[in-house]
């Protein structure tokens, strides 16, 4: 799946997904790797586990953290802001690229 | 703008150099960090000449938040900060949070470019309120 | 009031008495604690001893901050601090000349840094212990029989239970052992009331 352009808002909101297909999901250290991507976008970000929500801000690695979302959950990212568009496909790249994790490495 | 330092006290020097190590594995380098643990002789403790070297290692003109276990390292924490002049004592805070994780997410805050007391906060979001 | 040679006696006897008893703190210490408080209380004031000539040359409140400084450094532990806290706070309040009106005031607010350092009170098995009833005899009795009142609060900790610090992981077993710190406490205000002559 891509970063998809946002369906023409107002708020110019951009929207993409991907799914979790790295062993862990969203665990100690991917939940630390979003975070950290998050916060180098100017833009407002939120991730949710579906396409509706809720919505968690993408930039608070407490909050990431306690998503908890396993291996094959989707992860819908919503930002809003200059870097927008940046921000969604970057993410999306992180999520596909299975957060760079070596999967032997085990629980992260 | 530097980034807020990461500074982890424990009465255990391994304890501590783990902590540290996750924050640098987990985190990466982008965030000053030192730790402090053990009494000198191989035993449990934390010993302030200790912290305040931790303090001086980790310095960011961003500040430094410091992360601790249990009483006496709280207690060597706050005696090492206010044997520091004032300018410093200023940009230092000691989080209520669990030592290993608050550091990892303090670290993971300070290493976007968040100032002090939003690493602080996130912190100890840790703990259910 | 306090000229060099009362300072210099006052650095030399306390530090002279610590080591002397270190291995009595150590004992004591080890029933309860971690063992340690006899070897770090001399460490520390051999570091006085060794300084005791310059530190003796200050202005009083100089000298008291400069011990404290040092036992922070020195002993380590947690009585570092602790004792390192007293004799700062101390610095702060007391003058060059003190009366004992005053020297009392100023150790009632070094007592009430102490409290917050350690985030204990009294009854709790701890230097506190001591250092309270000390001052409230200080208060009621204008500075007579501080000694005495220091060796009654020691032996007042023996039944105590501990609630802050190492000793607290004993529970009841910290019961019927005199608390290091309390002992510590008594043996350095015996030593100062004898140089003054209090």
């Amino acid at each position: 799946m891509t970063a998809q352009k946002a369906s023409a808002s107002l708020e110019e909101i951009r929207r993409g997904s991907a799914e979790l297909t790295n062993a862990v999901g969203l665990h100690a250290r991917p939940s630390v790797k979003l975070t950290q991507l998050a916060k180098s976008y100017q833009s407002m970000i939120s991730v949710a586990t579906e396409p509706q929500g809720p919505w968690i801000d993408a930039k608070s690695p407490v909050k990431i953290m306690r998503v908890k979302a396993p291996k094959g959950t989707t992860l819908y990212f919503e930002a809003s802001g200059d870097d927008a568009a940046a921000a969604v496909a970057a993410l999306v790249d992180l999520v596909e690229r299975r957060f760079d994790e070596a999967e032997e490495e085990g629980h992260g | 703008m530097a980034n807020v330092g990461i500074v982890i006290v424990s009465h255990s020097a391994k304890v501590a150099e783990g902590a540290a190590d996750m924050v640098r594995q987990m985190v990466g380098d982008e965030v000053p960090l030192a730790w402090a643990g053990g009494n000198g002789d191989g035993g449990l403790g934390t010993d302030v000449g200790q912290i305040l070297a931790a303090i001086d290692a980790a310095w960011s003109e961003a500040g430094v938040a410091i992360l601790v276990d249990l009483g006496g390292a709280e207690t060597n924490s706050e005696m090492a900060v206010e044997m520091l002049d004032d300018a410093r004592q200023k940009r230092i805070v000691i989080c209520n949070a669990p030592i290993v994780e608050g550091a990892v997410i303090a670290a993971t805050e300070a290493s976007g470019g968040s100032p002090l007391d939003i690493v602080k906060q996130t912190a100890e979001e840790l703990y259910p309120q | 009031m306090m000229d060099k040679s009362t300072k210099l006696k006052l650095i030399t006897d306390c530090a002279e008495c610590m080591i002397r008893h270190a291995e009595e703190l150590t004992a004591l210490d080890q029933a309860i604690g971690d063992g340690d408080h006899g070897l770090n209380m001399k460490r520390g004031f051999e570091a006085l001893l060794a300084d005791a000539t310059t530190l003796s040359d200050k202005p009083l409140p100089d000298m008291l901050k400069a011990i404290g400084t040092q036992l922070v450094m020195k002993v380590g532990g947690a009585s570092g601090p602790l004792y390192g806290t007293l004799f700062m706070a101390l610095a702060k309040e007391i003058d060059e000349m003190p009366t004992s009106a005053s020297a009392c005031a100023a150790f009632a607010s070094a007592i009430e840094a102490v409290k917050a350092r350690g985030k204990s009170e009294l009854g709790q098995k701890t230097m506190l212990d001591v250092l309270i009833p000390v001052h409230g005899v200080w208060v009621a009795d204008g500075g007579v029989g501080l000694a005495l009142a220091a060796k009654a609060a020691a032996d007042a900790t023996m039944p105590m239970k501990a609630i802050r610090g190492r000793a607290s992981f004993l529970g009841d077993r910290s019961i019927g052992h005199m608390d290091p710190g309390a002992r510590s406490s008594q043996l350095l205000i015996e030593t100062i009331t004898a140089v003054l002559g209090a």
